[in-house]
């Protein structure tokens, strides 16, 4: 990196004294279970917003998605639609508001104690604990990969190092402050993503001599897809894949509606609704949101693609070759090269802000999961200040250890398979359970079963991405996937979700006449 | 539009900053709605 290494440490320096302070007003501010599990349920409609989006937006989707894009190509906007649309429009406006009503009467303070007390039931609230604990470490892993691969190659650390520090740093504020730190550390993080992401798309634009010779000058470059990718379906970096090839499968059911459609049903930004006072501070919220998911995605998802411009324009080779063929390493590598010195560095705190906003939530709703849900679910240590620092720290302890067990190239498919499995076998119980006069346990348990067990099936033996990764179905049936195209590019959640849907339906509907 | 051939990437774009206004309408509209102290 051509920073000056000083300079970069000064920076990094007050970034972290700032943050760690922000942690200390938090554990000031808490003053009991209420405090640390949803932040006294009082917080700023600003604060709602930035920390909503800023858990939201990780490195996952600035480095592994705009890779992916990079990639794949602007078709992935697709998925920004998505994240505007259902991840914060509907989000906020219809259930954001049910949420916080509901849990505010029955005095829910984790997502699985909010669907078990929708249910009155403590196996709905075990279970979706148990998912919870099971899958998010993948995805905490994932974001501890993007932050601590970005700090290896803008301060040349150790991997090992950066990967430990950062997530004990991250780890520290949580522990002691709380939701309350989570949250006004992730609104600042969420206000540096902001001008971090602007600044990129702007000098991206102005590098590659405006937006119209930018888009062109990619559109240009069709014919330099690789034929590998191009006998898959990709037509060019502008344009959409062919129409129900691998590549379109791909994109739309994994990246487009997995993602975008999974957002709906994930536990560290449901209980951010549980923190506003009123509906006024979700309508406000709804202002900010939206913008900045815009400058999030929008802006890494072009940013992304239009690398293949700045490479190609600088050495001739296309983003993913100047990358050594790491998907994960094309953004990181386009901003350490192709941004002026002193932007870099802010940058690298808009990385790191991704990183660590999401990292903190997931830490807090892993812990609370552990300690308040599964461990003392019904007992009176559940909301334990004590017991529920020392849930964080475990879950902490085992996303380092998952991270340091998992493969490279990870960041957007452990994305995309914790988002998948939390849609399949929450939505459809989590949006019953808020909208029914009287919602039906058994359909739950039967919903919430149905699709994690659909979903695993369905990753395990027929979509060859996982499918070939896991082994399972090699080792007992001798094929890397029991389906040939399309079937083994379909997501499990485009499978799974509807099942679970149909399950809770009909249980709902006969539980319903059951009782007129 | 903007040096973009494929419609289907561009309506992408109108319809993101399209969702994003949207969402600006809706706190701006509702921005004293939902008021504790009012019950609504």
């Amino acid at each position: 990196m051509a920073v000056d290494t000083f300079t970069t440490m000064i920076v990094i320096l007050v970034y972290l004294v700032m943050i760690l302070g922000i942690g200390y007003y938090g554990y000031r501010k808490t003053k009991g279970a209420e405090d640390y599990m949803v932040a006294g349920r009082n917080t700023h409609p600003l604060v709602i917003a930035l920390s909503y989006g800023a858990t939201f937006i990780s490195t996952s989707a600035i480095v592994g998605f705009g890779g992916v894009a990079a990639n794949l190509g602007m078709g992935l906007i697709w998925l920004t639609v998505f994240n505007i649309g259902v991840g914060v429009l509907i989000a906020f406006v219809f259930f954001g508001k049910r949420v916080r009503t509901i849990g505010q009467r029955l005095g829910a303070v984790t997502f699985s104690d909010l669907m078990g007390k929708c249910y009155n039931s403590t196996f709905i609230q075990y279970v979706s604990g148990i998912i919870i604990l099971v899958s998010m470490p993948i995805y905490t892993a994932a974001i501890l990969i993007g932050g601590a691969r970005f700090i290896e190659v803008t301060l040349s650390v150790q991997y090992e190092v950066a990967l430990l520090g950062f997530a004990v740093i991250v780890g520290a504020y949580v522990v002691l402050g709380g939701l309350i730190a989570v949250m006004h550390t992730d609104a600042v993080q969420g206000a540096i993503m902001a001008v971090g992401m602007s600044l990129l798309l702007v000098l991206t634009y102005v590098y590659l001599g405006g937006v119209t010779t930018a888009h062109t000058a990619l559109t240009n470059m069709a014919d330099l897809v690789p034929a590998a990718l191009t006998a898959q379906g990709h037509l060019g970096w502008t344009s959409m894949p062919s129409l129900g090839s691998p590549i379109w499968m791909t994109l739309v059911t994994t990246m487009v509606l997995g993602v975008g459609i999974g957002v709906l049903a994930q536990p560290q930004l449901i209980v951010r609704f549980m923190t506003a006072k009123d509906d006024k501070a979700l309508n406000r919220a709804t202002l900010i949101g939206g913008p900045f998911i815009l400058m999030m995605t929008g802006v890494a998802f072009t940013v992304g693609a239009l690398t293949n411009v700045y490479f190609y324009q600088k050495s001739g080779e296309i983003a993913i070759a100047a990358a050594g063929g790491n998907v994960d390493s094309i953004m990181p590598l386009y901003i350490t090269s192709a941004m002026p010195d002193i932007f870099v560095v802010i940058f690298m705190l808009t990385l790191l802000s991704a990183a660590m906003s999401t990292l903190s939530s997931l830490y807090h709703t892993m812990g609370t999961a552990l300690a308040c849900d599964v461990w003392g679910r019904g007992r009176s240590c559940a909301l334990s200040l004590k017991s529920n620092k020392y849930g964080i720290f475990i879950m902490m302890v085992v996303s380092i250890a998952v991270a340091l067990l998992l493969p490279g190239s990870i960041i957007a498919r452990a994305t995309v398979i914790f988002m998948g499995l939390c849609a399949s076998a929450f939505l459809p119980v989590f949006v019953n359970g808020i909208t029914s006069k009287s919602p039906c346990v058994i359909g739950a348990k039967a919903s919430m079963l149905a699709g994690a067990i659909v979903w695993f099936l369905w990753t395990a033996f027929f979509h060859a991405a996982e499918s070939s990764a896991l082994g399972l179905c090699q080792y007992l049936f001798g094929v890397p996937a029991l389906l040939g195209q399309p079937w083994s590019a379909c997501n499990p959640l485009i499978i799974a979700l509807p099942i679970s849907i149909i399950v809770m339906a009909v249980f709902q509907f006969r539980h319903n006449r059951n009782m007129a | 539009m903007f040096g973009i051939p494929d419609p289907t990437i561009w309506i992408a774009y109108l319809l993101a900053i399209a969702f994003a206004c949207a969402c600006v309408l809706y706190g701006i509209v509702n921005w004293n709605k939902g008021d504790s102290d009012n019950g609504s």
